[in-house]
C-alpha cells in the first residue's frame, strides 16, 4: 500500500526540482495539451486535461488546449482561470474522434505551435487521432513531446492489433510517456514496445472540494447501493444484470439507484421487469456531472463492475463523498484505494455477491467525513501536476535529433510496419519544408500572452508567473 | 551608409503619414476632412496574375483548337476546356485593392471594399447599432488569424471589418483603437487582447 498513500512522493519531489533548479533546468513550460476528448464532452480523458491545465497555469506554466470542434462550439474560448482552448473546426467521424487524415492537420498544428511560442506537446489518450498526428508533426518540427495514455487495451482482437501499431508508431520516437497506474505502465511497454524508463506513472485525481460527503449520516435502516457509468460491455453492465437480483433476494434492506445511459440499459430494465424490483431499483438515465455528487450522496456503497479499467476515478469520487466501494479487481484499480475503503472481487457474479456482503457487514465502521479527508490526502490535482512537471523537465532535457536520426527508431518498428512509418515521416518533412516555404516561420503572428485569471485576483507576491500583456 | 539613412528616412516619413507596411499589406491612416479614415491595400502577387493569365490563354487555346478542327467533341478537348477553367479559376488574384474604415463622427462607420475593376463595396453601420468592437483569433481547418468586427445590436452574426483580406494584427490594433475612441465603449488601449472575446464561436 506503500503506492497508495503516496509516502515519500514529496520528498521525492522537492528533491527532484531542487537539483533542476541548481541545474537551472527548472524553467516554466508553454504546453499544448491535444486530444479529441475535452469539454464539453465528459469523461476520465476530459477531466484530467482540465484539471491539470488549472494546475498547470497555478504553477506558471503556459497551457493551450486544443481539441475538434464540438457541435457550434469552434474556434477559440477561453475557461476557467485563462485556459485557452482551441477547438479546431474538423467535425468527429467516429466515438469523438476526428477522422485519421495523417498530414491534413499539419498546417492548423504548426500554428497553433509557432503562435503560441509552445515548448512541450503533451498528446492524450491512445484512441484519440488528433493526438497522435499532433505528437506526429511536432516532432518532426522538432518539439519535445509527451504522451499519456489512459486506457488499458488487449493484444489478441483485430481492434487492438490495429491500435498497438499506431501507438508503436508514436512513442516510437518520444521524449517521454505518462501512464495512470503502474498496471497500465506495463500495458503501454508491451504494447508499444518503449523503454520503461521513459514512462512515468503519475496517477489521476479528484477535486475533493466538488465530492463532499452529506453533512448528515444516512441511517443503515435501507442500505442504498450507488452504481454510476456507462451501461457498456465494458463497464461490466452484463454483470450488474447478474448481480442486483441475487444481492435483492439475500438482502431485503438494500435498494439500487442506477445512474447512466448505453446501450445495455435495455437489459438492465429487462431483468427489473423479470425480477419484480421496480420498487428496488431506481433507474436515472444519464447523469450530467454536476449531479453525479447528489446521487451519490443519497447512498451507502458505490459499486463498481467494469471489466477493464486503467485507474477509475469514479471509484475516487464516490470514496470522496465517503462511500464505501465495492469493485471488480481489473486493471489498475487495486492500486487506487487502500484495503480499508475498498473491497474487490474477481469480475463473477457470485464473488460479486460476496464483496457486497463483505462491504454491508462493513459498514457500520465506516465514517464519511474521516474517508473523505483521508481522500483529501491521498489524491490531490496539485501533486499530479507537480510529478508531470518534472516529467516536462526530463523531456526538455533530450537532446535535439534530426530527422536522420530518428528514421532507424521507426525502422524497427516492424518488417513492413517499419519502412511505412519511415516513409511517412519523410513524407511529413517534406510537408513541413513546403509549408516553411508557403508560409514562413516569421508570417506567423505570435499572440500576445494574457495573464491567467487567477495571478489577477491573487496578491503581487504570488507564485504564478506575472505574464506581459501588450502586442 | 547613405542607403541606410534613406531607408531611414523613408520609414520616418512612412510613420509621419500613418503608414506601414508588412508583407502584402499596407495599412494607411488619414484624418483629412473631419473623417477618420483607416485603408488597408492589398498587393498584387504578379508570380499569381502572370498564372492566371497562363489559365486563361490555355483555355482560350483549348477552345479555338476544338473549333478550328474538323472532328467531333472528344474526351481529351473536353478534359483540356475543364483543366483551363479550373486553372483559371484557382489561380485568378483576389481583384480587392483595398479595405478602409470610415469614421463618421455621430453618423456611423462605413466599412468598403475598393476593387481592381474600379467597383467600389459600401457598407454604412450606424452609430446606435454598434455595441464594440471586437479583435478576434479566427480558427479555420487549415490556419489562424486575427479579424477585427462589430458586435452589433439585434444581430446574431458579428459583423467583419475587412471582409476579404485578413491584415495582421499590428495593423488592427489601430483601427480597433479608433473603433473604441470614437465609441467611447471603454476599451482597454493598453492591449488589443487584454480582454479577450470569451463568446466567440
Amino acid at each position: 500500500m506503500e503506492n497508495v498513500t503516496g509516502e515519500g512522493i514529496s520528498d521525492q519531489i522537492e528533491r527532484f526540482q531542487t537539483q533542476l533548479q541548481m541545474d537551472g533546468r527548472g524553467r516554466k513550460h508553454r504546453i499544448l495539451m491535444v486530444s479529441d476528448f475535452f469539454f464539453p464532452n465528459f469523461g476520465g480523458v476530459e477531466s484530467h486535461i482540465y484539471y491539470l491545465s488549472q494546475c498547470l497555469l497555478k504553477l506558471g506554466h503556459k497551457v493551450i488546449v486544443m481539441t475538434h470542434a464540438y457541435g457550434n462550439r469552434s474556434g477559440v474560448r477561453y475557461v476557467t482561470g485563462g485556459l485557452k482552448v482551441y477547438y479546431v473546426p474538423w467535425k468527429p467521424f467516429l466515438m469523438q474522434n476526428t477522422l485519421p487524415t495523417l498530414f491534413l492537420t499539419f498546417p492548423i498544428v504548426r500554428t497553433i505551435l509557432i503562435r503560441e511560442k509552445i515548448s512541450v506537446v503533451h498528446g492524450h489518450q491512445a484512441f484519440s487521432t488528433l493526438c497522435h498526428e499532433a505528437l506526429m508533426h511536432a516532432r518532426t518540427m522538432g518539439y519535445k513531446v509527451v504522451f499519456t495514455d489512459h486506457s488499458l487495451y488487449g493484444f489478441a482482437d483485430a481492434g487492438s492489433i490495429h491500435m498497438n501499431k499506431v501507438l508503436q508508431f508514436t512513442l516510437a520516437d518520444i521524449d517521454q510517456a505518462i501512464c495512470v497506474s503502474h498496471t497500465s505502465k506495463e500495458n503501454t511497454v508491451l504494447r508499444s514496445g518503449i523503454s520503461p524508463e521513459k514512462v512515468f506513472m503519475v496517477p489521476n485525481a479528484v477535486d475533493t472540494a466538488m465530492f463532499t460527503p452529506s453533512p448528515d449520516r444516512l441511517s443503515c435502516d435501507e442500505i442504498v447501493i450507488v452504481v454510476i457509468s456507462r451501461l457498456v460491455y465494458r463497464k461490466g453492465a452484463d454483470l450488474l444484470v447478474e448481480v442486483i437480483p441475487e444481492v435483492c433476494r439475500l438482502f431485503p434492506k438494500v435498494r439500487f439507484i442506477v445512474g447512466g445511459d448505453g446501450p445495455k440499459r435495455v437489459r438492465i430494465e429487462e431483468m427489473r421487469e423479470k425480477f419484480s424490483l421496480q420498487d428496488r431499483v431506481e433507474m436515472l438515465g444519464a447523469v450530467p456531472h454536476a449531479q453525479v455528487r447528489s446521487v451519490l450522496i443519497s447512498g451507502h456503497i458505490f459499486l463498481n463492475s467494469s471489466l477493464t479499467e486503467a485507474f477509475c476515478i469514479a471509484i475516487l469520487e464516490a470514496a470522496s463523498c465517503g462511500l464505501l466501494t465495492v469493485s471488480t479487481r481489473v486493471g489498475g484499480v487495486p492500486e487506487v484505494l487502500p484495503d480499508d475503503m475498498v473491497v474487490l472481487a474477481e469480475p463473477a457474479p457470485e464473488d460479486m455477491v460476496r464483496a457486497v456482503r463483505k462491504a454491508i457487514d462493513m459498514l457500520p465502521g465506516i465514517d464519511p467525513q474521516v474517508m473523505h479527508l483521508r481522500m483529501k490526502k491521498l489524491y490531490s490535482w496539485d501533486d499530479v501536476a507537480k510529478r508531470t512537471e518534472i516529467v516536462y523537465d526530463r523531456a526538455m532535457q533530450s537532446p535535439q535529433t534530426d530527422l536522420l536520426e530518428r528514421l532507424p527508431r521507426y525502422l524497427r518498428c516492424g518488417a513492413w510496419a517499419g519502412k511505412l512509418f519511415c516513409l511517412v515521416m519523410i513524407i511529413n518533412y517534406l510537408l513541413w519544408c513546403l509549408l516553411e516555404y508557403l508560409q514562413p516561420t516569421e508570417g506567423i503572428e505570435e499572440v500576445p500572452d494574457i495573464r491567467p485569471v487567477h495571478a489577477r485576483l491573487e496578491s503581487v507576491d504570488d507564485t504564478c508567473e506575472t505574464q506581459g500583456k501588450g502586442i | 551608409m547613405p542607403g541606410r539613412q534613406q531607408a531611414a528616412s523613408e520609414t520616418m516619413e512612412q510613420e509621419r503619414k500613418g503608414e506601414v507596411s508588412i508583407g502584402m499589406y499596407t495599412y494607411n491612416h488619414n484624418s483629412d476632412s473631419g473623417f477618420d479614415v483607416h485603408e488597408i491595400y492589398v498587393k498584387r502577387s504578379r508570380f499569381w496574375v502572370l498564372l492566371s493569365y497562363i489559365g486563361m490563354v490555355f483555355l482560350l487555346a483549348s477552345v479555338c483548337q476544338l473549333y478550328l478542327s474538323k472532328e467531333g467533341l472528344s474526351t481529351g478537348s473536353v478534359w483540356s476546356i475543364a483543366f483551363g477553367i479550373l486553372v483559371a479559376k484557382c489561380l485568378q488574384y483576389k481583384p480587392v485593392k483595398k479595405e478602409s474604415v470610415v469614421i463618421m463622427p455621430t453618423f456611423g462607420v462605413q466599412l468598403e471594399i475598393h476593387f481592381w475593376s474600379g467597383r467600389v463595396h459600401r457598407r454604412f453601420v450606424p452609430i446606435g447599432k454598434i455595441l464594440k468592437p471586437l479583435l478576434n483569433e479566427c480558427v479555420t481547418p487549415v490556419t489562424c488569424y486575427w479579424s477585427l468586427a462589430l458586435l452589433l445590436r439585434d444581430e446574431e452574426e458579428l459583423r467583419l471589418v475587412f471582409q476579404k483580406s485578413h491584415p495582421p494584427v499590428k495593423m488592427l490594433v489601430p483601427v480597433w483603437k479608433a473603433l473604441c475612441k470614437f465609441l467611447n465603449s471603454g476599451c482597454q488601449t493598453s492591449s488589443a487582447v487584454s480582454e479577450p472575446n470569451r463568446s466567440e464561436t
